[in-house]
Order: C-alpha cells, then structure tokens, then sequence
C-alpha cells in the first residue's frame, strides 16, 4: 500500500507505455494531452495499429468462405484471435466465445437468444444499482415484452452493491442476474465471485458485465464459472466495434440464433434452415475481421507487460487519484468505494461537470462529464451529472497532478 | 487564461449562471415543456404564463450547466412581452444561429444575449445554450 498522497512508482515496464500510444503525442489546445477518459474508450498502441494496417495490406478478404490463399489467411486469422481471447479470459474452449460488436451487442444478444424464449409474465430479471444502461434497458425493452419483472439492488452510501439485498432478491422467479464487475461510473468493484457462487446454488443464470474490469485485472473465466460475460473491446486498447460474449457453452448450446444470414447457417432451404453449433450461430453475416485482428495484436500488447504488472500499478495509480481529488478544496467524490479500479467521479461545489470538462479541455486534460450512462445511478446520489477521470496503463502520476491543478483553475474561474 | 475560455465564460454568463433570474415554478402555467439533453442529463422545465397571446412571465427550473443556466435565465426576461409566435420565431433563428458557425447571433448591439456568443468556438457546448430556447419552443407547442 502506498502511503496517502505519495505517486506510486511507475513500473519499468510501463515507463515506456506512452511511447506505444502514438495519439498521446499529439497535443490538445497547445498542451501535452493528459488523457483520462479510458472508461470511455482507451488510445490504441502502435502494435494494434500496425495489426489492422497489416490486414488490409495483406490479407483482406472475406472468411469462412473462399478457398483462396487471402480468405485462407484471413479466416486463420480472425480464429486465431477467438483462441487467443479464451486463452485470455482462461475460458474451457474457445466455441464459448461470440465476437459481437460490444458489450451492448453481448446483452442484446442474451436478452433475444437465451433469456426471451424462457421468460413468462412473473418472472423476475435481477440487477444492481450500479449498471451502465447497456444492462438496464435490453432487460427492460424484454420485461415489456414478455411481463416479466427487473428488480433492482441497491448500493450503500459509499457506492458498494448491499450485497444481502443482492442475494435476498435472488428467488425462485428470477430467471437471470447480471451484474457489472467494476462500475464505470464510480469505479466500484462488486465481489463478483460471491454472487456468482450464490447464483449457482439457486441455479440462477448469471452475467457479468466486464466492460471495466478485463482490460484492468485478470478474469479467469474458469475460476468464476459464470454463465455469460461481456465486454468492449475498445476499452482495451482494441478497435470500436469488437467485442465479445463469453458463454458457457452448455447454455449457448441451448439458445436460439440472435440474427439470421450468411455464415450463421447449417443448410438453408425455402422450407427450412437449420443453424450451425456455437459460436458461429451467433455470428451472421461478414465480421469485424480487422477488429478481431486488432484484438488478439492488443492482447499481445497485454501480456508483454504482464497483467500483474498493469493491476498492481493501476491499483496504487487510481487510489492516488482519489486521494487527491478527496483533498482538493472545493471537490466532493462521488463514491468511496471500499474496492477502487479505474475510475473516480467527483462533483466541484463551484461548476458543474460539463464547466469542469471544458476548462480541463483548454489545459489538454480529457476527462468524462455526464451521467456516465448511469442516470439511475446519478439519480440515486441526488445529482444529474459527475466529472469523471478514469486511467490506463499509459497514465502517471503527473496525469493525476496535471488533474489537479486543472481544478484549481475552475475553482478560480468560477469560485 | 485560454482566450476562448475568456471569451466563453463572459462576466455576464457567469452573472447569470451564479444569480439566475426567473428560477422557480409557475403554478397553473399556460404552457410548460420539460427538456432533457440525454448526451449529459441536463434537465430544464420552462413555465410560460402568457395574457392573450402575449408571453406575461416565463420561469424556470433546471439541473445544469452554467450555460444552459444562464441562457434559461437571459431568456426568461428576453421573451417577455412578446407574443408566442414572436418568441417562437426568436428562439427558432437564434438556435439555428448557434448552430452555423459564420451566422452572427440574431442579436441587437445592446442584447445581454451576445453573452453566449462564446459558445460557438465550443461545438461540445452549443447544445448547452440551446436547450433552454428548445424548451421554450416545446412549450409554445404545449398548450396546457
């Protein structure tokens, strides 16, 4: 544990991380960029850049389908990358994971294909106070349809899930709990593994949203033995628009397609189409084939660096900047979790969020200013918006400083 | 200080957005609208009594930013006494002024207005200062 204010000690192997990412060398309103919005979507590195421009240099061409040399090499490719990502997250085989186009796709697709065709009027879909709309409304838009019920779990004070009123609202009509593994709002990390564990003894389906947790922490899929896990790949240094599904496979097995097309077909007739096993069930039409290719070039990335490495420093780097925030005059934290990872949001007695936002903007400092996607969350703090500053493995000590003295700015401006 | 954070953040809008006129609820309003910006949660309800077809007070209540403060606030006294047509109209060319980067606000020399001028050069803000000029022109259209 590092003492209260004292900067943590960038780890040789990060020292030269900023070097990888070459959009951090660009500046911002003449100022060296301090970019703190990673829970929003992180800088991609040279490796991951270099990956996507290799394909489209080399081997573009449409998988799964051609029996030419570039469809050949594209489609090992973008498979590839599905073995790298279950190798990543530790899962039992690499069929249980669908590459979708994010963590909002993942949901959606478990809200059509797994959860719809079981729900009756009654039924119950649990949830916490601490989901990103993208675990909010598809269990909502499927309650509508269905008459099913979302309960809802509350948190304490300190922005931690009540984990007893969690596990109590687990009852015999609940047909599917998801929770998220680190709030993106307030940076929260909910005890995944007990809930997970309670989940199983009521053999109740469980998902977790790990959109802030996988590019932060080791996720041993195993080890959990949840049903479902999503996440974005874009907040792991990877491209927009790839991401995956993790399922157990006993479950993806059982569920019907998400989207109907190409490459998702066992045989296709005017009469009758069956469908192909998992994952290709789930994964109609061409893909995001760069973005997987980007993908397994960013895991790469990763590991060279080693994931320890990465939690250990991000751990001391994002306690570090709660400290100080919680020190500096005029700012009020929203959320003291008792586990941190990635993300502290504030509010400022002098300016509203957005007026922060745009002040840190003139100094080159990017940070997040809104509801987070989390406007139930908001509501239950009292407030509509919060300033939010989230890391990566890029960011320093300075970055939080620069932070900061920023602040000292909008409390000029406007104190 | 950054010249456009200078130019933004005018002595006025922050008279404004620190003292906002017209803050409060209109009970029994002729029209009313309730707007939210869903990119950041800002809310603004706007209350409009009007005497005949002509605006007699205009209220507010909001959780906002600065800017979206001030503009609510600068419009309460702005509109009135016109007629809902008039202000209808305003608020239509204003916004659509805000909006194109070399349209000058639809401004007199005098108007406390020019004070939002500022955030032309922020194209993340623009939205701010509109909201409360399209509640207005929701409202219009809300007849209680």
């Amino acid at each position: 544990m590092s003492e209260p204010h004292s900067p943590p000690q960038v780890p040789e192997s990060l020292k030269k991380a900023r070097d990888a990412f070459p959009i951090l060398k660009r500046t911002v309103n003449g100022k060296p960029i301090v970019y703190l919005d990673n829970a929003a979507s992180t800088q991609k590195p040279q490796p991951v850049i270099d990956a996507i421009s290799h394909y489209y240099s080399h081997e573009n061409a449409n998988i799964h389908r051609g029996v030419h040399l570039l469809s050949t090499e594209a489609t090992a490719a973008y498979e590839a990358a599905r073995g790298k990502l279950a190798r990543y997250l530790n899962a039992n085989d690499e069929s249980e994971i669908v590459f979708t186009r994010g963590a909002t796709e993942s949901i959606n697709l478990v809200a059509h294909s797994f959860l719809e065709p079981i729900l009756q009027p009654g039924d119950e879909i649990l949830i916490s106070c601490l989901e990103h709309h993208a675990n909010i409304v598809p269990w909502q838009l499927l309650c509508e349809r269905t008459g099913a019920q979302l309960k809802v779990a509350p948190i304490f004070d300190n922005g931690d899930l009540d984990v007893d009123a969690y596990l109590s609202l687990m009852g015999p009509r609940t047909k599917l709990a998801g929770l998220v593994h680190v709030s993106n709002a307030i940076g929260t990390v909910n005890p995944i593994e007990v809930i997970i564990e309670a989940a199983k003894a009521k053999d109740i389906p469980i998902l977790i949203d790990a959109a802030q947790s996988v590019q932060h922490m080791t996720v041993n899929l195993q080890a959990l033995d949840c049903d479902f896990l999503v996440f974005s790949g874009h907040k792991m240094f990877m491209p927009t628009g790839i991401g995956a599904l993790y399922g157990k496979r006993s479950r993806l097995d059982q569920m019907r397609p998400y989207q109907g097309g190409g490459d998702m077909i066992a045989h296709v007739t005017f009469d009758k189409t069956t469908f192909k096993k998992p994952p290709s069930r789930f994964e109609a039409g061409t893909p995001h084939i760069a973005g997987g290719i980007g993908l397994a070039a960013a895991i790469d990335y990763i590991e060279a660096i080693g994931r320890d490495v990465i939690h250990e420093y991000e751990s001391q780097l994002i306690t570090y900047a709660a400290d100080r925030l919680k020190a500096a005059p005029g700012v009020r934290l929203i959320g003291e979790p008792t586990n941190r990872s990635g993300a502290v949001s504030f509010v400022m007695e002098s300016a509203h969020a957005h007026d922060i936002g745009t002040i840190l903007d003139t100094e080159g400092i990017a940070i997040r200013s809104g509801h987070h996607c989390c406007e139930p969350l908001m509501g239950r703090f009292g407030i509509s918006a919060t300033a939010r500053a989230s890391i990566a493995l890029y960011n320093t000590p300075e970055d939080i400083d620069a932070l900061v003295a920023g602040l000292a700015k909008v409390n000029q401006l406007f104190g | 200080m950054n010249s456009d954070l200078k130019a933004l953040y005018r002595d006025t809008l922050l008279k404004h957005s620190r003292d906002p006129r017209n803050r409060g609820e209109i009970e029994d309003p002729d029209h009313s609208a309730c707007l939210k910006n869903p990119l950041c949660g800002d809310q603004i309800t706007l209350y409009i009594a009007t005497r005949g077809d002509r605006i007699e007070s205009a209220r507010f209540e909001a959780q906002c930013c600065s800017i979206c403060m001030a503009s609510a606030s600068m419009l309460t006294f702005r509109v009135e006494g016109m007629t809902l047509g008039e202000s209808d109209a305003f608020a239509a060319t204003l916004a659509e002024a805000f909006n194109q980067a070399n349209t000058p606000l639809p401004l007199l020399e005098n108007d406390e207005l020019h004070a939002l001028e500022g955030v032309k050069s922020f194209p993340s803000r623009i939205r701010c200062a509109t909201l409360p000029w399209e509640a207005l022109r929701e409202a219009i259209s809300n007849k209680q």
